[in-house]
């Protein structure tokens, strides 16, 4: 696997240039990997919105919905994109302490995806 | 007592009792000292100048590893390559925010910047984040019995101590994400 979040974009196949970076493009439905926001119960309500708002450049309103589903359902897909995208994201909210991982979005909720070896929860 | 962080036309201004701003300082430089990489034998020096870190593995620290967590929930092979790539730019910004939060604490007055608050808020936040793995905050039922723990007086123990000084960090946070947020609307 090749990851570009360290070397850049041109490392990566050139099937997907690097020049699509609104989230809102992203979400069409043929990129197929999601990044997801994880709940606990440290993180204030108030600055995973905050987070939200500033780094994805979501409306309040969207913010406020995303950071809800975060809190009642445990888990929210907060963006969408190619691999490299939404690796990047993930580092990003690590970043700012958020619990993100990636999943590929054909997967559902993920279990399908993957090895199957992790054990965190 | 210290204030709550409030938005106004200088930015965001805060106040600290000098024992707040040492009590910050040190929580500061613990998160520091647990993110500050290892120093590698033979290590490759343009590997480490890209940031690449071949030696890198998920902590054995439960607050490091909350810190710095997996990527993939089901893949712990492409977590860890990922991590090679990517935890020690990570680890180096998150410092960079703490030191820097922790440099404005020398100034009389705390008047932020846009750029220092968000030092603040990642940083408070990760400062949490180790406090609540220490404290066992496991769910919401955990959170909420430690938030009950605000009177000084009757720190007695390591944990109730730890319970004050999270409860202390998270009032701060939330006052400054409160403020953060008055400036993002203002500026709409």
């Amino acid at each position: 696997m090749t990851l570009s979040v360290a070397l850049g974009p041109d490392t990566r196949e050139s099937t997907q240039t690097g020049t699509v970076t609104s989230t809102d493009i992203l979400s069409a439905p043929d990129i197929p990997w999601n990044l997801v926001i994880w709940n606990d119960p440290v993180n204030l309500m108030s600055y995973v919105s905050y987070v939200f708002r500033s780094y994805f450049g979501y409306s309040e309103t969207k913010a406020n919905k995303l950071m809800m589903e975060v809190h009642k359902k445990g888990r929210s897909i907060v963006a969408h994109g190619s691999k490299e995208q939404v690796e990047q994201h993930a580092v990003a909210m690590h970043g700012y302490g958020l619990w993100a991982t990636v999943e590929k979005a054909t997967g559902g909720s993920g279990s399908g995806s993957g090895k199957g070896k992790g054990k965190r929860g | 007592m210290a204030k709550a962080f409030k938005y106004g036309h200088k930015g965001i201004r805060g106040h600290l009792e000098p024992a707040e701003r040492e009590l910050l300082r040190s929580l500061f430089d613990d998160v520091i000292s647990m993110l500050e990489p290892e120093e590698r034998a033979n290590e490759d020096p343009l590997a480490a100048l890209v940031g690449l870190d071949t030696e890198a593995r998920e902590p054995s620290d439960r607050a490091l590893r909350r810190l710095l967590p997996n990527v993939m929930k089901n893949d712990d092979d492409a977590s860890l390559e990922f991590r090679r790539y990517t935890e020690r730019s990570l680890r180096e910004s998150k410092i960079g925010a703490l030191k820097a939060a922790a440099l404005s604490l020398d100034r009389d007055d705390l008047v932020l910047t846009a750029a220092d608050a968000r030092h603040w808020a990642t940083a408070l936040n990760d400062v949490r984040l180790v406090l609540a793995e220490r404290l066992d905050i496991r769910d919401d039922a955990d959170a909420d019995n430690v938030h009950l723990m605000q009177d000084w007086s009757q720190a007695e123990d390591v944990e109730s101590y730890l319970a004050l000084v999270y409860n202390f960090t998270t009032w701060l946070q939330e006052s400054l994400v409160q403020a953060m947020v008055h400036s993002l609307d203002a500026r709409r």
